[in-house]
């Protein structure tokens, strides 16, 4: 076991660690962080806009890539979450708090230092973890059949809606509205086109990139540009200190520790595990510090627990997606879009199939973690210059950047319009308080859960207590029911108002 | 009569049940089949009524309890930025991205007020060069630089 634990990173390893690749993962980072530090731009469009740039490399070579843009992404939200206080996503909420605040106090250096260092330690945990996990978790994985694999999308859906922010009937309600894109197209089973309207381009279903750039990358120009004016980075921002202090170190290992662990074991929950570790280990570290009172005014421990709880979450949050083929947030949906763009299928049988390609993927994950600790360290006075660029010259960039890279994907204008009408209404629902992200991971699962769902069916002859008779179905199901009673349960619905309020 | 306490909520009724009502009226025509054998109108038309209850109860809470407004509606910036990726998508493959990336920069321009045409240009300029230097040559994107392919 310890020997092939061992041999499975060498694998990795010999396949990702090539001059070209580790050249992609730079490259990718740098973009990544390039596009993810624009204010109001946080990882998912950020991903969405630079998936289409890696599809035409050989599938290794665009995993390695874009888990540096994922990286870059990540970090590049962490940027903008410090220095001008705008997360651009659930997770990095809580970096807002006591980064900013730092960042006010001309600490920002120490605040994104911090954040890196931790990150970096995050990941590089997480990655043994995905190492020591992946092989007996997809092991389990082969046990499943129809059944379990649809109370497992239950399970996750479930957990994103309980996750997600705001209302959580408005979040099923977007959940569901998904799935039911995602079925738009051609029934596999029967051939027949359902919900295209005569529009042959949808014959093959809607395109995922027009739906997440529009819904997300468009809607947040447009939402920007309501706004009077754009978030200012406070003037004493001073990146002279890039380095945290001795002080700083001692301060925050801690924090760094805890949140890894926190972030490493919530990851691997199906549905939005990573918002949950940041504000776990926010609540954790607040309780554990000797004056709980500083935080919120700049506690360093405020940010390095989070973001590397959070750092640590989104590397394990690979698992499901790797063993199971369960993407567990929006984020892994996009990832799962581009490795089935790739032609390959996310699951167990990566794993057994192509070894090289999955432990050249996890090893491209700590690649993608290291170079980000190379470039970004050093960078982060060209990210706040950057960040600085008044936004009436960045946004028609951004958009000039979100159609390229829909029509470079797939050049007809039909993906455009597609991308108009996502926009439009992507940004309805973000009137109507409802937050579009679960729909992503609805529209991804929506084929899937109908196909699971068909065949279990077919097994059971139409009985569905097929669903409570298997085990591993039945626990599952069992666990969304639990995770249905918390927040019926008024203490914990509190709870949750709060942690989103902070 | 009622009143409508929670307008987000209201709206966000609305949306739901007219994509539920919409799900089931152009599911209609596909065979529903039955659990054993469902058709491909089984998932969706669940689905679709599962949107439609869902949006039923957003509207009545909408009635029973309060709720923030929707806040006043700017249409300049929703107008110049779909109008710009609308305008870019006819452009490209009949004039190359060089003029389409200038195209779209002077459209989506005018999303905000205080227009400064010739700072626009410029940005615009500026942009396609650089487009065109990263994702038509660096990265080999298939778009077309300059007029038809």
């Amino acid at each position: 076991m310890e020997f092939d634990f061992l041999n499975n990173l060498v694998t990795g390893f010999t396949a990702a660690a090539t001059f070209k690749n580790i050249g992609l993962a730079l490259l990718g980072c740098m973009l990544g962080t390039l596009i993810g530090v624009l204010p109001g731009i946080g990882p998912i469009p950020t991903i969405a806009i630079l998936l289409p740039i890696t599809f035409q490399l050989d599938p290794l070579g665009s995993l390695v890539m874009l888990a540096g843009i994922y990286y870059g992404a990540q970090y590049g939200g962490s940027t903008t979450s410090i220095l001008v206080n705008m997360p651009g996503e659930a997770s990095s909420i809580v970096t807002c708090i006591d980064g900013h605040q730092m960042a006010k106090q001309g600490r920002a250096g120490a605040a994104l230092g911090v954040a890196a260092l931790g990150s970096f330690f995050a990941g590089t945990v997480g990655t043994i973890f995905i190492a020591a996990f992946g092989p007996p978790l997809s092991a389990l994985a082969q046990q499943f059949n129809s059944p379990d694999y649809f109370s497992l999308m239950v399970l996750g859906l479930v957990t994103a809606v309980v996750l997600a922010h705001g209302s959580v009937i408005k979040a099923i309600g977007v959940v569901m509205v998904g799935l039911l894109f995602g079925l738009v197209g051609t029934d596999v089973n029967s051939g027949v086109t359902r919900y295209t309207f005569g529009v042959s381009d949808l014959w093959d279903g809607i395109d995922f990139l027009p739906l997440v750039i529009g819904m997300f990358g468009v809607v947040e120009i447009i939402r920007n540009l309501e706004q009077p004016t754009m978030p200012r980075i406070p003037v004493s921002t001073n990146i002279r200190d890039l380095w945290p202090s001795m002080k700083d170190f001692q301060d925050s290992w801690r924090a760094v520790l805890r949140g890894t662990g926190i972030g490493s074991l919530l990851g691997i929950l199906p549905g939005g595990g990573v918002v949950l570790a940041s504000f776990a280990s926010y609540t954790i570290e607040k309780k554990v510090a000797k004056d709980p009172s500083r935080f919120g005014k700049g506690a360093i421990e405020g940010v390095a627990g989070p973001e590397s709880a959070n750092n640590a979450a989104a590397q394990t949050s690979f698992i499901p997606l790797l063993t199971l083929g369960l993407p567990s947030n929006a984020i892994m949906a996009l990832m799962m879009g581009a490795m089935i763009i790739q032609g390959i299928e996310p699951g167990a049988a990566v794993m057994t199939k192509r070894p090289d390609l999955f432990w050249g993927m996890v090893a491209s994950m700590w690649i993608g973690n290291l170079m980000l600790l190379v470039i970004n360290l050093p960078m982060i006075g060209i990210w706040v210059k950057l960040l600085s660029t008044p936004y009436r010259l960045l946004y028609p960039a951004v958009l000039l950047f979100c159609v390229i890279g829909i029509y470079s994907t797939n050049t007809n204008f039909t993906q455009l319009v597609l991308c108009a009408v996502f926009t439009l209404f992507g940004y309805i629902l973000v009137r109507f308080g409802c937050e579009p992200a679960p729909l992503v991971l609805g529209f991804i699962l929506g084929p899937l859960m109908e196909e699971n769902l068909r065949r279990a069916m077919v097994i059971s002859r139409g009985d569905a207590m097929i669903f409570f008779e298997r085990p591993i179905s039945a626990t599952l199901l069992a666990l969304s029911a639990a995770v249905i009673a918390l927040i019926v349960l008024p203490q914990f619905r509190k709870t949750r108002e709060q942690a989103f309020q902070e | 009569m009622f009143r409508v306490k929670s307008p987000q909520d209201f709206g966000a009724a609305v949306v739901f049940m007219l994509i539920g009502l919409a799900g089931v009226y152009f599911g209609k025509d596909l065979t529903f089949g039955s659990a054993s054998r469902m058709g491909p109108g089984y998932f969706p038309t669940i689905i679709s009524f599962l949107i439609l209850g869902v949006g039923l109860l957003i509207g009545l809470r909408s009635i029973a309890v309060d709720g923030p407004p929707i806040g006043a509606l700017q249409f300049r910036p929703i107008i110049f930025v779909i109008g710009a990726i609308l305008v870019f998508g006819i452009l490209i493959d009949r004039v190359g991205l060089a003029i389409s990336a200038v195209t779209l920069t002077l459209v989506a321009g005018y999303a905000r007020r205080n227009v400064n045409l010739k700072e626009n240009f410029a940005l615009g300029a500026g942009l396609a060069i650089f487009t065109i230097v990263v994702f038509v040559y660096a990265l080999g994107q298939p778009l077309p630089a300059w007029w038809g392919r």
